[in-house]
């Protein structure tokens, strides 16, 4: 992997994972973290340079899609789930 | 997962730590400081708290020192479910030492981003591959004092 490509990928890697954080909804945030982590360390050892291309312009697509996603599902949004980490007061 | 136990201890760490929830006013901030850090705080004259490190954000401590700053980094990075926490110290590299990747280490630079509240750049980021380093960063960019 050159030195860009590398670089290209830590990115898009950052760049998903936090625009992933900005989903409201409790399944989609906890899915798109997890599919993000899983699929970039499936990906790793990948060496044609081609395919590394291939696979870092869906991820630019994925990127996009997530960036809509959370938009309109802050649009859109719900309640909290209960078991969704609320900042409580200690008694 | 890891990220979802770390965010969620992230969340419950500052009421641990902190003895008086929700407090954030300047006066405060001096006992808040004692409490917390039980090595080097050294008194100060008068109010010259700097300003910049007090974060009105409620729930969260809001006067650094280094001790704070190194202990919660190590703690979060015991929550780390890749890092086995007996080899971990202040000094341990994350590539050499712990055994882990560039990608593993991006994830542990956006939990302390989550953890101090500020965002830390990619460059400045892929330069921080031990826990010294990334203390000496926070220290460097909160102008915390010893």
């Amino acid at each position: 992997m050159t030195a860009s490509s590398r670089a290209q990928v830590l990115e898009l890697y950052r760049a998903m994972l936090r625009e992933s954080k900005r989903f409201s909804a409790y399944n989609c945030r906890t899915y798109a973290v997890r599919r993000i982590r899983d699929a970039f360390r499936e990906n790793k050892n990948v060496k044609d340079p081609v395919e590394i291309q291939t696979l870092l312009n869906k991820a630019k697509r994925d990127l996009g899609i997530i960036r809509r996603q959370v938009h309109t599902g802050q649009l859109y949004s719900t309640d909290k789930l209960i078991i969704e980490n609320q900042d409580m007061p200690r008694t | 997962m890891a990220s979802r136990v770390l965010s969620s201890c992230v969340h419950r760490l500052p009421v641990a730590f902190a003895p008086l929830p929700r407090v954030s006013m300047l006066v405060a901030a001096q006992p808040f400081s004692t409490a917390l850090c039980s090595t080097g705080t050294r008194t100060r004259p008068g109010p010259s708290q700097p300003a910049a490190v007090l974060m009105q954000v409620p729930g969260r401590v809001t006067q650094l020192c280094r001790q704070y700053c190194e202990d919660h980094v190590l703690y979060i990075l015991k929550l780390y479910n890749k890092i086995e926490p007996e080899k971990l110290c202040i000094n341990s590299h994350f590539m050499k030492d712990l055994g882990l990747d560039r990608l593993d280490q991006v994830e542990i630079i956006m939990a302390m981003e989550d953890e101090f509240g500020f965002e830390i750049p990619d460059l400045d980021a892929e330069k921080l591959i031990c826990p010294q380093e990334i203390v000496d960063y926070i220290v460097d960019k909160k102008d915390v004092y010893e």
